[in-house]
């Protein structure tokens, strides 16, 4: 054994290099990132801003903490990388690879560090994956429908889907006189309907957009030659 | 302590002297280990049921479905949280209070203090498994657990640690042994790992500093707490056990200071290409690749040191389980040099053979080196020998061959996803197809996998609750898996 001086020291030494470079450092250069903004002459506010503050005091949105919760992100990533890395825009997932002051205003976020399920980082851009419109079980621009079906059970939608059902977040009522219209699936006289938690993911998935340019992060794949793939 | 000499005895010799004061000591260690192994194994019950339900998962999805605490996005992260926090920690608090004891030479004084740091740590691992499974998730990985429970287990924490620390200031003996640098370092280390990330991922951390934060937190966790437990464990056992000393302290000393300076550096590689500073990455992957130093001195010397003793690994169960676990530390940190290579993280990133590298730490390595470790103490804590060798040989067998399914099922799934990964054409993801591969490898990993290791466990389990029983053999003989001259 070192001498007690000299090992404490040593220890100390390691964990100041450790946490000086892996996170002091990192932080002094993306810790204070702003939004990007464009002003137009003679306006007294700015043109564009990107990105912007979600709802919800925290950074929040009710939809991210259920999408949390239910361990979405140990299979879905938010991240699209640089060509050089992956297909990943190839595939349709983003026409730019993701930077830190996309998050900027994210208390968590969800990065995901497998990919079981497709990049959700564009979920709710236009051109995510580049599908054909004449698809009817794939839209182009999926919807709120689309995505409970899909949470209620993701097998109807793709045979092979891994992903498992959700159906703990959805109720069984009666039916009325005619179903409600966010009902998945009619069972005889009983029909199957989205709980808020369920609501709040769709709604939450369908503001996933970081395709806005950003200096730092230049467009690489034009949306419409995306579109057109 | 010892037997005073009188003019009628003759003096003690000082080995009978040393054997009366370990016995002391040990004695003094009793209450608190076995505290610690009593937990540790309860949990490593529960993270083998949930291990075994998260990975039925990856083939057939729509089992238990209807509920939600056992959807795999909640059962895998309480799987992680009651093998890392429950079985592996606690464990490894165990050996490692034991060891501190043994190597300085002190008796423990007070030992409820440490008890009532095990029992603090076990409600937070508790409490963390149950707001996992209800719905909380902090969203940092390996780190889910909410706040509550991480601070229920930080103040178990410095109970122990801060105990164990205590300790080494009263030693009465600076022998020049390695393990107590790793010991020390672990201790220290671990609650500055644990509390920054805990602190900073509750504060208004912006963006993606989180994740750096996170991973960060990974690279403590298993190279500088579980890494240094089980080298240090490794260099008790293996010399004690074969009686010989080590084979080179220089190269143990070089092995040390490069194990605790690159081991906080390297875990920035699982966010290659993501959005963070391109330099951090850079740094784990130079560090990464220095880590050759550090494990190829560590294999040298448990390698040269068992030399032309290999003979006793037919005998003695706690030398089998911790050489083969070492055998696995080499194999989890070349896996991790590995990885950090441009051209292999390329079809590893975002696979499951992350997943199978984390499982070559905890499984193969550490709690191969856990389970040797408390093969030789507790009957030295509960005053009587292991009932059975046939269940301690099957304990081996399951874990060696189940826990090697589960880390190669893993790493070769991993690949394949890959490869799949990076075919874009592949649009429809057929990795995660279960009838177009990548199903099999996890309904065997379920039921070969998890089911031997879970069986070999289940056996473990009772063959502990014999001992605490006091149900074995007599005193004196170790039970070992055949006694020396016998045919094996």
């Amino acid at each position: 054994m070192e001498k007690p001086s000299i090992l404490f020291t040593g220890i100390l030494g390691a964990f100041i290099v450790s946490c000086g470079t892996m996170v002091l450092m990192p932080h002094g250069d993306i810790g204070g990132l702003l939004p990007q903004v464009a002003w137009d002459e003679n306006q007294p506010s700015p043109s564009d801003q990107y990105p912007v503050k979600l709802t919800g005091g925290d950074g929040h949105l009710p939809g991210q903490v259920a999408y949390t919760s239910n361990g979405c992100f140990y299979c879905h990533s938010q991240q699209v990388r640089d060509p050089q890395y992956g297909p990943d825009m190839e595939r349709g997932w983003g026409i730019r690879r993701t930077v830190a002051r996309d998050y900027i205003f994210e208390n968590t976020p969800l990065l995901g560090s497998m990919r079981m399920g497709p990049d959700l980082a564009n979920y709710g851009s236009q051109t995510w994956r580049n599908e054909p419109a004449e698809d009817p079980k794939k839209p182009t621009k999926r919807d709120k429908k689309w995505i409970l079906t899909h949470l209620y059970q993701p097998q109807t939608i793709d045979n092979n889907s891994k992903c498992p059902p959700f159906r703990y977040l959805f109720e069984t009522v009666e039916l009325g006189a005619q179903p409600a219209a966010n009902a998945v699936a009619i069972e005889g006289n009983k029909q199957v309907i989205p709980t808020p938690d369920a609501e709040h993911i769709a709604e939450y998935l369908l503001r996933l957009d970081r395709s806005h340019e950003l200096k730092e992060a230049k467009i690489v794949i034009k949306p419409k030659e995306a579109a057109k793939k | 302590m010892t037997a005073a000499p009188t003019s009628t005895t003759p003096a003690p010799t000082q080995r009978e002297t040393e054997n009366v004061e370990r016995t002391l000591i040990d004695q003094s260690a009793r209450g608190p280990v076995l505290t610690f192994f009593t937990t540790a194994i309860f949990w490593l019950l529960v993270s083998v049921l949930l291990g075994a339900l998260s990975s039925k998962k990856l083939h057939s999805p729509g089992t238990l479905s209807g509920f939600g605490f056992l959807t795999y996005g909640r059962v895998w992260p309480a799987y992680n949280v009651a093998l890392i926090y429950g079985w592996c920690s606690l464990a490894g608090m165990g050996v490692a209070t034991w060891l501190i004891g043994r190597l300085t030479r002190v008796a423990i004084k007070a030992p409820g203090v440490l008890q009532l740091g095990a029992w603090f740590w076990n409600a937070g691992v508790a409490l963390g498994v149950i707001t996992i499974l209800s719905g909380y998730n902090s969203g940092l990985e390996y780190f889910e657990m909410h706040r509550a429970a991480r601070l229920c287990m930080f103040v178990g924490y410095l109970l122990i640690g801060v105990w164990g620390l205590i300790l080494f200031r009263y030693r009465r003996e600076a022998a020049p042994f390695i393990s107590i640098s790793y010991l020390v370092s672990a201790f220290f280390l671990f609650p500055w790992f644990f509390g920054t990330t805990d602190l900073l991922s509750s504060a208004a951390l912006p963006g993606v500093m989180k994740n750096v934060v996170n991973a960060w937190y990974q690279s403590g966790l298993f190279n500088l707490w579980f890494g240094s437990i089980g080298i240090a464990a490794a260099y008790y056992f293996i010399p004690k056990i074969i009686n010989r000393p080590i084979y080179s302290y220089g190269l143990a000393k070089i092995g040390f200071w490069s194990w605790v300076f690159l081991g906080g550096l390297t875990s920035m590689t699982k966010l290659s290409g993501g959005p963070v500073p391109a330099y951090l990455v850079t740094i784990s992957v130079a560090a990464s690749i220095l880590l050759i130093i550090p494990i190829a001195t560590l294999t040298t010397n448990f390698v040269r040191t068992m030399q032309g003793h290999t003979g006793l690994l037919a005998y003695s169960p706690t030398l089998r389980f911790v050489f083969v676990g070492t055998i696995f530390f080499s194999v989890a940190a070349a896996l991790q040099v590995l990885t950090a290579l441009r051209s292999v993280d390329s079809f590893t990133h975002f696979t499951w053979w992350g997943y199978g590298q984390t499982h070559a730490m905890l499984l193969g390595f550490f709690s191969m080196v856990m389970f040797g470790a408390i093969y030789y103490i507790t009957p030295r804590l509960v005053g009587c020998e292991w009932l059975s060798r046939t269940f301690i040989k099957l304990h081996f067998l399951g874990t060696a061959y189940g826990g090697g399914t589960i880390i190669v099922l893993f790493l070769i799934s991993g690949v394949g996803m890959g490869f799949t990964l990076n075919e874009p054409a592949a649009q429809d993801m057929a990795f995660y197809n279960v009838q177009q591969g990548g199903g099999w490898g996890h309904l065997v990993k379920t039921y070969i996998g998890y089911g031997l290791f879970g069986v070999a466990q289940f056996i473990f389990a009772i063959h502990f609750l014999f001992m605490r029983l006091r149900i074995g053999q007599p005193a004196g003989e170790p039970t070992l898996f055949a006694n020396p001259g016998e045919a094996h």
